[in-house]
């Protein structure tokens, strides 16, 4: 706690970096998974779910070192963390959103067929809606994972939290790096209860008591 | 970008596979280190896993065990246990922190091959007068069998995964070339390295996948009448 104490503006410096190289693959790779959970044809969907089980295996630092190789960007920084983790994130997400998206009644999109609507409307005001659950529980994993997966980009020379690791074991400081695990415990945590929140505030019709009287 | 002729100098030079650091012997730690940290955790979170289903009681600690092992970052866990243990307790420490990281995935295996065995099946068998032990030997393993493969699958990766960064606190594994290879600049080594981890990851969680369909397909399913 004293080690915080003294070195906070340093941990919150690296907590911002943190977050910024956390979110985006967030944002990116969640808008991308429901894109490919929606397009891919029925077919297709087994082997995707082999090919993205195997890319979700694949330990973060091979694949943060792997990618230089296959596109060409710096091994050490940034840009394959961020690249990596929006991969992470597509991987995790595709089986929840594939399934969130298979759970709507049919009766309920062929209700909304008959009411005359639009396929770009049924999926905006049908399909999307009545997934948000499945989509936010698939969101949840995937939003921790990152914050937790994303210190290992400290090895590749991202000052993120996973540096206080890297640094305290050098130096022999444990708060260091139990300061480091928290932070990251609390921000995945927080992150959590947030997207919890904002999926029950998206469906509120499903907490709605109709009284029968 | 990928330079094929110089990736595959690298795996053709007898140099790079023998010795203290060579491909043979990282591999060969990196998996020994994997094996004793599961069959450690195993120990303690497969009969854990399965009281916890068998008697119903204690289904938080499970949810709770897997929600906070997300958010927890498996890096951290491993450096705090060596540094806090002290060096000269350096496998021991890697190996509890590891299986540290090993033990949700496996309880949560254990437990939900358990519970979401139907109750008539339970049922049926206390009604044939089978001990609570007997319906633990008999029914519950072999039907959860699958699922605790599972949880030995995602553990598998996980632990995997995390003795790729075991070089960062002095022991060896594949992540040694990764490790060493980025401080000497040498990145054919980084990218051979890399591809040897995403093999034995890729391969074991495919074989520990195999083998959990052929459990499911020999004990998940009821065998046929003989009709003779």
């Amino acid at each position: 706690m004293e080690w915080f104490i003294a070195n906070w503006t340093f941990v919150a410096g690296l907590a911002a970096t943190h977050l910024s190289v956390s979110v985006v693959p967030i944002v990116v790779g969640a808008f991308l998974a429901v894109v490919f959970a929606r397009v891919t044809p029925t077919r297709w969907v087994n082997p995707a779910r082999g090919v993205l089980g195997a890319i979700y295996a694949i330990p973060s630092l091979a694949l943060f070192v792997t990618l230089p190789a296959l596109i060409g960007t710096d091994f050490t920084g940034p840009t394959n963390v961020v690249i990596a983790l929006t991969i992470y994130v597509i991987a995790s997400m595709y089986f929840s959103a594939h399934d969130a998206f298979h759970q709507v009644p049919r009766p309920t999109v062929t209700n909304a067929e008959s009411m005359g609507m639009s396929s770009r409307q049924i999926f905006f005001h049908v399909e999307l809606p009545m997934a948000v659950p499945g989509l936010i529980a698939g969101l949840r994993v995937a939003a921790a994972s990152t914050i937790s997966i994303a210190s290992i980009g400290a090895v590749v020379g991202v000052r993120n939290l996973g540096y206080l690791f890297i640094d305290g074991f050098q130096r022999k400081i444990p708060e260091e790096i139990i300061t480091g695990v928290l932070a990251i415990f609390v921000i995945a945590v927080t992150l959590d209860a947030g997207l919890w929140l904002v999926g029950r505030l998206m469906t509120r019709w499903r907490f709605v008591t109709v009284d029968h009287a | 970008m990928l330079d094929l002729t110089e990736l595959g100098a690298w795996f053709s030079d007898p140099e790079n596979w023998a010795g203290r650091y060579g491909l043979w012997n990282l591999v060969a730690e990196h998996l020994t280190l994997t094996f004793v940290a599961i069959v450690v955790a195993a120990i303690v979170a497969v009969p854990l896993g399965v009281a916890i289903g068998h008697l119903g009681r204690g289904e938080f600690f499970v949810v709770g065990l897997g929600s906070a092992s997300r958010a927890i970052p498996t890096m951290g866990l491993l450096f705090a246990l060596v540094l806090v243990m002290g060096v000269q307790f350096r496998e021991l420490s890697v190996v509890l922190a590891l299986s540290a990281i090993a033990l949700p995935p496996l309880v949560a295996g254990a437990y939900s091959g358990v519970t979401t065995i139907p109750p008539w099946i339970r049922d049926s068998a206390t009604a044939q007068g089978m001990t609570a032990w007997q319906l633990v030997r008999h029914v519950e393993l072999p039907l959860a069998a699958a699922s605790i493969i599972g949880g030995f699958r995602i553990a598998y990766i996980q632990v995997v995964s995390t003795v790729v960064l075991a070089p960062l606190v002095g022991l060896g594994g594949v992540g040694f070339g990764i490790i060493q290879g980025l401080a000497l600049r040498n990145f054919s080594q980084v990218t051979a390295s890399s591809i040897v981890i995403i093999v034995i990851t890729v391969a074991g969680d495919r074989l520990i996948g195999l083998s959990q369909k052929f459990l499911s397909d020999r004990l998940g399913k009821p065998k046929p009448l003989e009709t003779s």
